[in-house]
């Protein structure tokens, strides 16, 4: 069944990019040539991108792969991310380790790309695997000394530990419902259904066990999301290690986390909702709040994106956090225009773009040999390189949600969906949590608002303290302006990306619907025998 | 032919825009000192059109006169351009709701065609003259533009048919003035100038814009004429079925009917509008900025501060007829602030030695006339108004472009103490000025005498219809109007129901208002002249910012100078004496129809009022004559005199020594020093001398209320708006800059303080131990296991 042909030819695109990460593996160690392989990484993803472009989206739910319009936007995002971080690194590697790290990115942006269609506990937990080990690697090898190894083993370790907790929720999930499987088809029942049957109006016995599963399943892909209190990590590790790397931890993990948690909380568990809201709720408010005023102080841009990007989970949370509580109270029905997950996949493409562009502007203008991280570094950069500075104050400025770019729009959509609840919902005892929810991030953008505009200001309004003269990598700007144009045209025109968001926030919500009688006509535990 | 009419009203305003963008955008760098040349062509082909159109009003009245034997036949023409604003079931009135509909809307009446002809002639004039005088100026393209704006906004002020558009022009005007007041805004006092003239006019919009809302909630309208059903702005031009979907607040329909609110409301919106026309036309109490707007270049002060912007309020007036035609209060107040403004002005402009400010103080008081005229609230009084605006922007243009030509020769000095004699130096400049001042003067054949003296003229009416009236109640022993059909012709309704009590008050004061007019005739011929003596007659004269090549002005600004002086000389002759300007003019939809209709018409010759007036005029020609054609010792007495000099000798020292030493005091004083009584005739004298310095105290304020200066410090106007307004307001402002520093301030840096202190605690948790973070994620893990296990249950 796993191994069906027509599954081969939707994971076409994974398929390709990971056979090709193990040819530029092999194929350098015999010969080491930076440019080539760089080349050939950038033409794998093209191949790739057709591949996911003719393949890639027929709407198809597999026992194991769910191929449906979330995942598919999210692939997308992904296999950019992908090629942009490919972009950036490329210039600046040496020779004989440029195959590894290219082939490692790879390997991250394809593990990234199974999570978000991945229908099945295992396969997401293979892809999730299949980031983190790669980033160990990168991290290790992309820059040598001490600080580089100490944020490798810092990651190494956290990351273990997390994937430790997912696994130990992904077992109480089993345990309870049998099966591996998120959502079944066509009579085969998958967690979903199972759920539903054994909670049935009343939680006791083993459903009992399914908010257990719900904070150890947030515990680890928090992680992953550098979600409070999860987040300690996230910092250090950026401060420690290149642009480059740090833009793939900022962006990579997290699409993965949010789109493994969209698909077990959201779609997979749609009976534990009424205690799962609660839990993304706070846990919201604590990252965004947590981000923003830790990054108030941080003068090392690595340091502060690294809040940033936590920050921004806190955002996303937001849409997570709607969609589990329409789940609970059916608000969803009334307001179907401002989904929570179609927020999350909205704001989620906006942050990449503007994180990874953020973080493309520092590595073009760093060298091996110098690192371009604080702020001082950074100050009167207008004056140096007018094109760099302007780029960076285009991706501040949408991270910060000024309009008419995209991060604008990006928190519009978070916003107005958690608003929509609050408007829609008939539930009195809902209304002032997403109150709470709404102004805590309204007050948080106001904050972030601070510490970006002060990048903007020390490399418009400061003198040059930098006097090394750096020479943009052509990469590195190219990379920047793919972001650059991505986040201003999302911002004069986001009809197109919310269209997709909206077909996403769709496809989340029309998973299939429950079997009838299934909770009378069979236990959970052997109904998942007899499907096998 | 209507299409033609329908593309001149759009070329009108159309051109000199074009000329203004054409000059803004290839002025600063290709065409340079050649700037002028798109806003000259603009006008001038402005001015075409306009005499075109004036023209074709002509023709159409005549046509319109033919078919309706009895009384002007009013004309109007109203042509759209496209829809601005439309907003449906806007304003519930009287059961019917009114569609807030704006358009822009052109109209074309005998009004119109008579402004437009002299905006435009005097822009051409102006223009022409200022390529001379502007030259070699660092923002040549800049003052071009900014004209050619000006012609634009104010050509579509007398064109607009609806209240807003008029308003929008109005206040572009009011740019355009402000932009050039403060044109060479690199001298502080000409920056300081254009912020006063705007700041001050806009007191005036301000009452302008309650005016208007006042209107659209009485009327449910702004526009002037009606909208028919299908669309169209006349009965001519509307389908027979059609009918007036929202009848206008000045159209014919409306007038005819006399359709109008009386009472209070009447005159709110008189009385508004009317603070509206004060501060554009710089009446009392709004006049306060027009002679500091002389800091703008000379033909500026022509055309915009003395020919055209600043007769706005009296069009406006003169516009609004039907609507103070309701309230005869309020016709009574604009009579009565005309005639105070004129009054004052002329008082103020004895005594000042700056040449453009006196013209200006001319301007407000030839202004005031114009009002006064319009206040009579008879036709004769209306037409005299806006007849007096027509003469007066000759007249003023070239008075002002004749200052200019004296200030472009002397270096731009234009104080009247620093030179003299100039009329061997400046011949033309001598000779056009004369025949500006003989106009301003109101000395016959000049057209500023025909016009000024209609305006005293339906005063001295008005005041006859007045007491007509009153004799006729009496005879019939009536407290109320005639009963209809009875000998007396018959008033206008808003008047006639006026009591005898009322009715003798507004005689009263008619009367008073003329007196006041005469003796302003005065005064203009006296410091007319003065001015015109102390710069031209005496020895000559020259500062030496001149240096020593003073010299008449080139071709391109006498040439100007001398088409004005032409026009100056003769323009109101041939129109008074044909009557064609009147004739034409009652043709205008709120002059031909309606309760002015009932009123007096223009066109009697007063032999005993023009014999008064210019009896007076001639007095202060020869006064002045008299005492400044040669250098007069009388000149310095006077002066002295009305300064009250002869208060502060009562008070000093030595005037009291003089009364010790006097002869009989002395003897008295004396001969009770010899009795031993000394000590008493001393104590008396004391006394007395303590009651005189008791007594003296009111005398020293009045000697620092002297007339002359008063009249010096024009009235302490500046002076007690600085101290009643200007102070308070800042003193405001100071507090809440204060408060805004450090309360609103205090606050907004508290909100910022707080997450930067709750980012610094938990910062410090971001220790660096990897154990301990390992621990923060499991603890956290744990807490919120246990709470959903707390909560779940």
């Amino acid at each position: 069944m796993f191994a069906n042909s027509e599954t081969l030819i939707r994971l076409m695109p994974e398929i390709i990019l990971v056979a090709l990460a193990t040819w530029i593996f092999i194929g350098g160690t015999f010969w080491a040539n930076r440019a080539f392989w760089s080349t050939l990484a950038m033409l794998t993803y093209l191949v790739a991108a057709i591949a996911l472009y003719r393949h890639g989206n027929a709407p198809l739910v597999m026992s194991v792969v769910t191929i449906d319009y979330l995942g598919y936007t999210l692939r997308w995002l992904a296999l950019l991310s992908g090629a942009v971080l490919t972009l950036m690194a490329s210039y600046h590697l040496r020779d004989q380790l440029a195959s590894e790290a290219l082939g490692l990115i790879m390997l991250a942006a394809t593990g990234t790309m199974l999570v978000a269609c991945a229908g099945d506990l295992v396969l997401m937990f293979l892809g999730l695997e299949l980031i983190s080990i790669p980033t160990y690697v990168l991290l290790y090898v992309a820059r040598p000394g001490r600080e580089a190894a100490e944020a490798t083993a810092k990651y190494f370790f956290l990351s273990i530990l997390s994937s430790a907790l997912l696994l130990y929720g992904f077992s109480f999930l089993y345990g309870l419902a049998g099966t591996t499987t998120l959502v079944g088809e066509g009579g085969v029942l998958g967690i979903q259904q199972q759920l539903v049957g054994a909670t049935g109006g009343s939680a006791t016995g083993l459903a009992a066990l399914a908010p257990l599963a719900i904070v150890l399943i947030f515990a680890g892909l928090g992680f992953k999301i550098a979600a409070v209190p999860f987040h300690f990590y996230a910092p250090d590790v950026y401060q420690g290690t290149t642009n480059t790397n740090a833009g793939l931890l900022a962006v990579l993990p997290k699409i993965a986390g949010l789109v493994a948690l969209v698909r077990i909380a959201v779609i997979a568990m749609p009976a534990i909702a009424a205690y799962a809201w609660h839990l993304s709720l706070i846990i919201a408010v604590l990252t965004m709040t947590i981000g923003n005023v830790c990054a108030l102080w941080q003068t090392n841009l690595r340091r502060m994106l690294g809040y940033s990007s936590i920050a921004h989970a806190g955002y996303m949370l937001i849409g997570l956090t709607v969609a589990l509580g329409a789940n609970a109270f059916g608000s969803g029905e009334v307001n179907p225009g401002y989904g929570g997950v179609g927020a999350l996949v909205f704001y989620l493409v906006v942050y990449v773009f503007a994180t990874l562009g953020a973080f493309a502007v520092l590595a073009q203008l760093s060298t091996p040999e110098q690192d371009v991280a604080t702020l001082d570094e950074v100050a009167g950069l207008n004056k140096i390189h007018p094109t760099s500075a302007a780029l960076m104050a285009v991706f501040m400025f949408s991270l910060a949600g000024v309009p008419p770019l995209a991060g604008f729009w990006g928190k519009l959509t978070l916003f107005m969906s958690a608003v929509g609840v609050v408007t829609y919902s008939t539930n009195a005892a809902i209304t002032p949590w997403f109150v709470v929810l709404v102004v805590a991030g309204a007050l948080n953008a106001a904050i972030a608002a601070a510490y970006y505009l002060r990048v903007v200001s020390a490399m418009y309004f400061r003198p040059v303290t930098n006097a090394a003269p750096q020479v943009p990598s052509p990469g590195g700007i190219g990379a920047a302006l793919i972001c650059a144009v991505v986040v201003i045209v999302i911002g004069i025109s986001p009809r197109a990306l919310m269209t997709a968001a909206r077909a996403a926030d769709e496809a989340a919500r029309t998973a299939p619907s429950l079997p009838v009688n299934v909770a009378t006509d069979v236990s959970p535990a052997s109904a998942a025998m007899a499907q096998r | 032919m209507q299409d033609r009419i329908d593309i001149l009203m759009m070329l009108a305003p159309g051109l000199p825009l074009l000329g203004a963008i054409l000059t803004a955008v290839l002025g600063p760098k290709l065409l340079r000192s050649q700037s002028h040349w798109p806003v000259i062509v603009g006008t001038i082909g402005a001015l075409i059109c306009s005499l075109l159109l004036l023209l074709h009003v002509a023709d159409a009245q005549q046509a319109a006169d033919l078919e309706s034997p009895a009384g002007a036949a009013p004309y109007e023409h109203v042509v759209k351009l496209w829809t601005w604003m439309d907003i449906q079931n806007a304003y519930e009135l009287g059961g019917t709701s009114h569609n807030f509909t704006i358009d822009i809307v052109l109209r074309l009446d005998a009004l119109t065609a008579i402004m437009l002809c002299m905006v435009t002639l005097i822009s051409s004039l102006v223009a022409i003259y200022s390529a001379g005088y502007m030259h070699g100026d660092r923002g040549y393209w800049r003052f071009f533009s900014y004209i050619g704006l000006f012609v634009f906004s104010m050509t579509m002020l007398v064109s607009a048919s609806n209240f807003i558009l008029l308003f929008v022009f109005w206040e572009a005007v009011g740019l355009c003035s402000y932009l050039l007041i403060g044109y060479w805004y690199e001298k502080p006092i000409a920056a300081a100038a254009g912020k006063k003239a705007f700041l001050v006019t806009r007191i005036g919009d301000f009452g302008f814009m309650l005016g208007l809302f006042l209107i659209w909630t009485t009327y449910g309208s702004l526009n002037y004429h009606d909208v028919y059903s299908d669309g169209a702005f006349s009965a001519s031009t509307a389908a027979a079925d059609a009918t007036i979907a929202a009848q206008g607040v000045l159209s014919p329909s409306r007038i005819v009917e006399n359709n109008y609110v009386l009472g209070g409301t009447a005159l709110a919106i008189c009385l508004l509008l009317m603070l509206g026309a004060c501060g554009k036309s710089a009446q009392f109490p709004l006049h306060v900025w027009l002679p500091d707007a002389m800091e703008g270049p000379s033909p500026v002060s022509a055309l915009i501060h003395a020919a055209t912007m600043v007769t706005a309020g009296v069009y406006m007036v003169a516009r609004c007829t039907p609507l103070y035609m309701a309230s005869p209060t309020a016709q009574l107040v604009v009579a009565a602030i005309g005639a105070f403004t004129a009054l004052l002005a002329g008082l103020i402009a004895l005594t000042q030695f700056d040449l453009k400010r006196i013209l200006a103080y001319s301007t407000i008081s030839q202004l005031g006339y114009m009002f006064l005229g319009l206040g009579a609230g008879t036709l004769a009084g209306i037409s005299a108004g806006m007849f007096h605006l027509f003469t007066h922007a000759f007249f003023k243009a070239l008075l002002f472009l004749s200052a200019g030509s004296v200030m472009h020769a002397m270096g731009n000095v234009i104080d009247i103490r620093r030179f003299g004699g100039l009329r061997k130096l400046l011949p033309i400049t001598y000779a056009t000025f004369l025949v500006g001042c003989l106009a301003l003067s109101g000395l016959p054949p000049f057209s500023g005498f025909w016009s000024k003296d209609a305006a005293i003229a339906s005063i001295h009416d008005r005041v006859h219809a007045l007491e007509h009236e009153l004799e006729h109640r009496q005879a019939a022993n009536q407290d109320e109007a005639h009963v209809p059909g009875s000998a007396a012709a018959a008033l206008p309704a808003p008047l006639a129901a006026l009591s005898v009590a009322q009715l003798s008050t507004y005689a009263n004061v008619y009367q008073w208002l003329y007196y006041s007019a005469m003796f302003t005739a005065f005064l203009t011929a006296f410091y007319t002249f003065r001015a015109f003596l102390m710069t031209f007659h005496g020895e000559l004269r020259v500062p030496h910012e001149a240096g020593d090549h003073a010299h008449e002005a080139p071709p391109s600004m006498y040439v100007p100078l001398v088409i004005l002086a032409i026009f100056a000389a003769f323009a109101g002759l041939v129109l008074a004496l044909s009557h064609s300007f009147d004739n034409f003019l009652l043709h205008a939809p709120s002059l031909a129809l309606g309760w002015v209709t009932l009123t007096e018409l223009p066109g009697k010759f007063h032999a005993s009022v023009a014999a008064i007036s210019i009896l007076l005029a001639l007095a202060g020609t020869i006064a002045a004559c008299y005492l400044y054609l040669y250098e007069r010792d009388q000149v310095s007495f006077l002066k002295r005199f009305f300064n009250f000099e002869w208060l502060n000798q009562v008070t000093e020292g030595a005037f009291v020594r003089l009364l010790k030493n006097w002869g009989p005091v002395a003897a008295i004083h004396n001969g009770a020093k010899r009795i031993g009584l000394g000590w008493l005739t001393a104590l008396v004298g004391d006394i007395f001398l303590l009651l005189v310095l008791i007594l003296s105290i009111p005398l020293l304020i009045g000697s620092y209320l002297s007339p002359y200066r008063l009249s010096f410090r024009k009235f302490y106007f500046d002076e007690i708006y600085n101290l009643l307004i200007v102070r308070p307001l800042r003193g405001i402002a100071q507090l809440f800059y204060w408060l805004d520093r450090n309360a609103v301030d205090g606050l907004v840096n508290a909100c910022g303080y707080i997450p930067t202190r709750f980012g610094n605690l938990m910062r410090s948790l971001q220790m660096g131990l990897m154990p301990f973070y390992a621990l923060a994620m499991v603890l956290g893990m744990i807490v919120l296991l246990a709470a959903r296990m707390l909560w779940a249950n």
